[in-house]
């Protein structure tokens, strides 16, 4: 049990990127960002490439996987959402669907269907711990990517918190209008929160690349468990999508265990079904209103 | 050169003449070489296959754009119901040996019944709420069908009777399963009237003045409840329906009937043909399954490694939306903000 929430909570800190990519970008635009799930896969293919041809450690991988994720969100954001904005919701919806689709394919044309695994680029060793009759392993890849999600995270924090640019956003999320009547140009705005949203995502891949193998349909599984785990935590709210991918995280190891493996991917999305019909603004959300 | 040809396709839908015919030649098309005029056949099993693929989406656009056309609520898990069909009809008559045709009306209650549940949150949730919670759905009963045994899991299940339905020509015919060619027309017909009929009636209406306001409508005395489930339950019927045909005829049921790459699917052919058009739906059925078809044909005669359809589609998508967010035979002011 105790290993199972182990395991869990490195593979939950990635969920919690994956999320706070998702949501940052709701919170903004009010757009379901399907292509984020194709950002993530784009950063761990970066992430591989420049550690397969350039033989660099995993933390320049990292910034360059984060500086693609960033530039692959923002391209989207320039090329396929902003022409639409002011348009019809569904046709913005339609158009995030067939970008998605577009990148998946031409990454799967490009870089072959085929899955891989990153290359060992520093030493894992395992140590396990002797608690009374059960014995606990914990790989140090693992509590390495725990680490580096929790620096991400706060980096964040302090973003959000801290500076003019993150503290904009945090309002646009509440009322986008009446921080374009403030003075904050709103273009300038969505291109930074995409950027944000991008290198989150790129960071995810590169983390989930490390632990299991890459190929370029990843996208499509790692991104609607971050939408789960968004609107678990209140969409919209970067703490509340921390708190959800950890819990994420855990509750599917744990189920591996207790119900079945096979129903593992399963399990975001019913909690996910059950959120949105008993609580919907999630552990920590705020309300979005029904504008008449 | 796409746009007399896109009128030819609107005119279509106001001249029941022109419609008769069309279906006439499919007719023709279907049971041509029934009748033994030549040696070789005219057309081949595999051009039948498209056509009866192209129905079959016809009859799952048609249902979608209950849900998605005219309640306006997007929705992403409608091979759900599908695939629902399918498997509730295949179990009928592999385990408990009913009649086809009990199993066909069968699958349609089962998948119109459960339409009920899911159909329910969405009095609830909307918008891209909506859109994750079906996707949500989808995928759940795609998990179940692989895990439980009685569905035959990831392999699904094989040998599925294919009747011939009553229609006698079976024996003469090329794939020898002409008559789920007609039935798939005829269910396409009677739901293409029966959504003709729809626009201009109470229900019609009411579905009209949700779409547009919903707010204002339930102000003006609709229940928006009561019709948002019963285009959910409507929608979910007659995928069901078609469900149960596809999987008979196919004699082969497996959980990617019930993939979310096949909602997403239904819901572009809604989109792309026009929301609330029915000749778009059918235009966006026939689109989308023979182009697939007629780009592998490209892929093999260049020769190509990968299988260009899937990323044009992306682009396709992308492209229309810019163009023509309203669809090709779709009204101008299809969508509101």
């Amino acid at each position: 049990m105790l290993q199972q929430i182990i395991n869990g909570l490195a593979l939950g800190g990635v969920y919690a990127l994956i999320a706070i990519g998702w949501t940052v970008v709701f919170g903004i635009v009010g757009l379901i960002n399907w292509t984020h799930g194709e950002v993530f896969m784009i950063g761990a293919f970066a992430g591989y490439l420049v550690i397969t041809t350039y033989h660099v450690n995993f933390f320049v991988a990292l910034v360059v996987a984060m500086f693609f994720g960033g530039l692959v969100a923002y391209l989207i954001e320039r090329l396929a959402y902003r022409p639409l904005r002011t348009g019809p919701k569904l046709a913005l919806f339609i158009t995030a669907l067939g970008a998605s689709i577009f990148i998946r394919n031409l990454a799967a044309i490009i870089w072959e269907p085929q899955s891989r695994a990153y290359p060992a680029t520093f030493e894992a060793s395992v140590m396990t711990w002797q608690l009374g009759s059960t014995v606990l392993t914990i790989n140090t890849l693992q509590i390495m990517i725990f680490a580096v999600t929790l620096v991400i995270m706060a980096f964040l924090q302090w973003f959000i918190t801290r500076t003019m640019m993150g503290k904009a956003m945090l309002a646009a999320s509440q009322d986008l209008e009446a921080v374009s009547l403030m003075g904050v140009d709103v273009n300038h705005l969505i291109t930074i929160t995409f950027w944000v949203s991008g290198m989150l995502g790129g960071a995810a891949g590169v983390l989930v690349g490390v632990l299991y193998a890459i190929d370029p349909m990843m996208g499509a599984m790692a991104g609607l468990k971050g939408w789960a785990v968004a609107v678990l935590g209140g969409v919209g709210s970067i703490s509340g999508a921390m708190v959800a991918g950890l819990l994420l995280g855990v509750i599917e190891n744990i189920s591996t265990t207790f119900i079945s493996s096979g129903y593992r991917d399963a399990i975001a999305f019913v909690i996910m079904i059950a959120t949105l019909v008993i609580k919907p603004t999630g552990l920590m959300g705020f309300k979005f209103e029904d504008k008449v | 050169m796409a746009k007399p040809a896109l009128q030819f396709a609107q005119n279509l839908a106001h001249k029941p003449a022109t419609a008769i015919i069309l279906i006439a030649v499919l007719l023709g098309f279907t049971f041509i070489d029934s009748l033994d005029l030549t040696e070789e056949y005219i057309f081949g099993a595999y051009a039948k296959h498209i056509l009866f693929i192209s129905l079959i989406y016809s009859v799952v656009t048609l249902s979608l754009n209950f849900v998605t056309g005219y309640v306006g609520q997007t929705s992403l898990g409608h091979a759900a119901f599908f695939g629902l069909g399918g498997y509730v009809s295949a179990l009928t008559t592999s385990l408990l040996h009913l009649p086809y045709g009990v199993a066909f009306i069968l699958s349609g209650l089962v998948a119109a019944l459960v339409g009920l549940p899911l159909g329910a949150p969405a009095l609830r949730i909307k918008g891209p709420f909506l859109v994750v919670v079906t996707y949500g759905c989808g995928e759940v009963f795609k998990f179940i069908a692989i895990n439980l045994d009685i569905t035959g899991g990831p392999a699904g299940l094989p040998g599925l009777i294919s009747p011939t339905l009553g229609i006698a020509f079976s024996d003469i015919g090329v794939t020898g399963k002409e008559a789920f060619i007609v039935a798939a027309l005829i269910l396409a017909l009677v739901l293409a009237f029966i959504m003709y009929r729809l626009e201009d009636s109470r229900v019609g209406h009411a579905f009209a003045a949700i779409r547009q306001d919903e707010i204002a409508a339930a102000s003006m005395g609709i229940n928006p409840a009561y019709y948002k489930l019963m285009a959910f339950v409507f929608g979910a019927f007659f995928a069901g329906l078609a469900g149960s045909l596809f999987a008979h005829y196919m004699s082969f049921i497996s959980p990617d009937m019930l993939s979310s790459n096949e909602s997403i699917m239904m819901l572009t052919m809604v989109v792309i043909g026009g929301a609330r058009s029915i000749p778009g739906a059918f235009l966006g059925a026939f689109l989308l399954t023979i182009t697939p078809e007629f780009l592998r044909f490209v892929k093999d005669v260049f020769g190509l490694s990968y299988d260009p359809w899937l990323v044009l589609f992306g682009l396709l998508l992308v492209v229309m939306m810019r163009v023509k967010p309203q669809g090709l035979l779709g009204a101008e002011t299809v969508f509101r903000r």
